[in-house]
């Protein structure tokens, strides 16, 4: 059967957040502009990086995801995560090893009400005329730049994002428990740009990233997209395979 | 209705020194049954990287030794990938002829243009353009063929006036085939005068309405190669034994096994946005229809597996939407003991198989009028 992380969850709790119930309302990000670039990654460390739930991506893949939201619910935020390509049982998904965003209520409301694990930093999303930049900045220090070359509209084309397996500490029902809260937002795209994608720095620690080693470029596209955070109804024991070790939590 | 057996070769971890050999010893054995119990071809996939999933990159081999083993069954490129960076063109005329020869004039020659990141990043082939190559190879490859010398000049590809030898032994060539599993795909089929090669597990009313458009289309079409192929294959598992329930059960591990690996595969789409590659298209998608809700054997429908009498009232149904030819995966993951595979495809035989056959056999294919005939297939 297929591969499955071997991670150890345990050191990641410190950064994970607490989710005071699983109760969350659906929320519409309007206009939101997406970058994702997405590399192949050496498969020396691809087990090493996630947890035991998930199965990793033939070949080992991570994103860089920049949403730069300009109005919403949460005011204006910019918000950048590094994830690491997986599956969770039948399903693509992403498991993110650390997320940056540049506004505190956004961030907050992001960590309570959907697990994302949110560090403050500047997180910048620039467009010049041959390019789209994305670039992180965490206690003063530059830790990601990417960037999208010769941005090129494309018609007729979704672009598939999968579903994030953010790690919470969760508490409902059943006291507090150790979880991977799937978030599979729905995306309206009004418009799809792809271009060479190019990694320009990333510093793996910044990230909880040490092993992810990019090797081979694969793609980047950038979107303007409405983006539908939704209600939670999957979590997942992630230390069990996530086809046993899944738990429905809503309809 | 004919009756095919197709392989993806999958082999499960850990792989010892012996696993693979003993994978592909086992495939030939059930070939060999096969040809024996009076299956009509036997299918090989043309996969790349995909761990555990297929262990089958070199199909020409396989079903050259598939050939030698038998008598009277057909082999079929299942299909060869049409991208230049994994196949030269050339080399897939020279190789599709000596197969053909060797086998007696038994070749079905499926095309198609691989659905997986895994392989078209390995080989750095770009997801925009597998279709218009593979568009301009099943175009040249028939010239190839049948052409005394040939000169290209294209898109993909050029050469100066050569001979490309051998020439198959089935004249003008054989069937020429392309995989569907792209919605539209079918009509690209048609449009060509190829045969439908279907590799999804679609239900009965989506099949029955792209066979009826794949009909309609074909009708009309300008063949790429010397004859329109209009047949229709689909894909489905087997698995049958006396008792339903049993075979129900085994068939279902099967199909969930075999879908639990495609799902592992990273789709074209997944990693790099193209129109090329459109929604919904994807191969293990719309695999997963094949553990979808089910009858009340507890069976999705369909499928072929449960006892022989489920499964020719399966078959009927797929027969009377206009399906020419069902061509069944057998294992996973050697899920299923040998044994039970072999035992399996008897039952079938001595069970359902008579059911369907004993009407009239089409030919593969009959070539329009003006054509030089062909030779007649060893049947």
């Amino acid at each position: 059967m297929p591969l499955f992380g071997v991670r150890d969850v345990t050191p990641l709790l410190a950064d994970a957040p607490l989710m005071e119930g699983l109760d969350t309302a659906p929320e519409t990000l309007p206009g939101v502009e997406v970058l994702q670039v997405l590399f192949e990654i050496s498969s020396a460390a691809m087990l090493d990086l996630l947890p035991r739930a998930l199965s990793p991506t033939i070949p080992p893949t991570v994103t860089f995801v920049f949403w730069r939201c300009r109005e919403g619910p949460f005011g204006p935020f910019s918000l950048a995560q590094v994830r690491v390509g997986c599956r969770a049982g039948v399903r693509p998904r992403g498991f993110p090893l650390r997320a940056y965003c540049d506004a505190e209520p956004a961030a907050t409301a992001l960590a309570a009400r959907w697990g994302f694990a949110c560090r403050p930093g500047a997180v910048r999303l620039r467009r010049f005329y041959d390019r789209i930049v994305g670039t992180v900045e965490a206690n003063g220090r530059p830790v990601l730049q990417v960037s999208l070359l010769d941005p090129q509209i494309i018609v007729g084309v979704e672009v598939q994002y999968t579903a994030n397996m953010n790690l919470a500490r969760v508490r409902d029902g059943q006291g507090e428990r150790v979880r991977l809260v799937q978030v599979d937002p729905e995306y309206t795209l009004r418009r799809v740009d792809r271009g060479r994608p190019q990694l320009d720095l990333f510093v793996p620690e910044a990230w909880r990233a040490e092993g992810v080693e990019p090797v081979y470029p694969v793609s980047a596209s950038i979107t303007l997209a409405d983006i539908t955070l939704p209600r939670i109804r999957y979590i997942v024991d992630p230390d069990v395979p996530a086809l046993q070790g899944t738990e429905k939590v809503a309809p | 209705m004919k009756f095919g057996i197709f392989y993806e070769i999958s082999v499960p971890r850990p792989w010892g020194p012996e696993t693979e050999k003993t994978v592909y010893d086992r495939c030939l054995e059930q070939v060999k049954l096969a040809d024996e119990l009076g299956f009509d071809t036997v299918w090989a996939v043309e996969h790349h990287f995909l761990e555990e999933y297929s262990h089958c990159s070199a199909p020409e081999l396989f079903l050259t030794a598939c050939a030698m083993v038998t008598k009277r069954i057909r082999v079929g490129h299942g299909i060869v990938v049409c991208v230049p960076q994994f196949n030269h063109p050339i080399r897939i005329a020279e190789r599709a002829a000596v197969l053909d020869i060797l086998s007696g004039g038994r070749l079905e020659f499926g095309t198609g243009r691989s659905a997986t990141w895994t392989e078209l990043g390995g080989f750095q082939a770009n997801p925009d353009e597998t279709k218009k190559t593979w568009d301009e190879f099943v175009r040249v490859i028939p010239k190839m063929w049948t052409r005394e010398r040939f000169a290209y000049q294209g898109r993909a590809f050029a050469m100066p006036e050569r001979a490309v030898l051998p020439k198959p032994y089935q004249k003008p060539h054989p069937p020429m085939w392309v995989a569907v599993t792209s919605p539209g795909t079918e009509l690209d089929a048609a449009e060509r005068g190829l045969g439908s090669l279907g590799l999804t597990f679609a239900g009965f009313a989506e099949q029955e309405q792209k066979i009826a458009e794949y009909r309609r289309r074909i009708r009309v079409c300008e063949p790429v190669g010397e004859f329109v192929n209009e047949q229709v294959a689909t894909v489905n598992f087997l698995f049958c034994h006396e008792d339903l329930a049993y075979g129900v059960a085994t068939g279902r591990r099967l199909a969930n096994t075999f879908n639990y690996l495609a799902a592992q595969l990273l789709t074209a789409r997944e990693a790099y946005p193209t129109p090329a590659y459109p929604l919904p298209g994807l191969l293990p998608q719309l695999r997963q229809e094949a553990v979808g809700p089910g009858d009340p054997s507890g069976a999705p429908e369909g499928l072929c597996i449960g006892d022989p009498r489920r499964i020719t009232e399966v078959i009927k149904r797929w027969e009377a939407i206009g399906v020419d030819q069902i061509n069944f995966l057998l294992n996973a993951l050697e899920t299923v003991p040998q044994e039970e595979v072999l035992n399996s495809l008897r039952l079938f035989a001595r069970e359902v198989m008579p059911a369907f056959k004993g009407r009239e056999r089409l030919p593969a294919a009959a070539p329009p009028e003006g054509t030089p005939a062909r030779t007649p297939m060893p049947v």
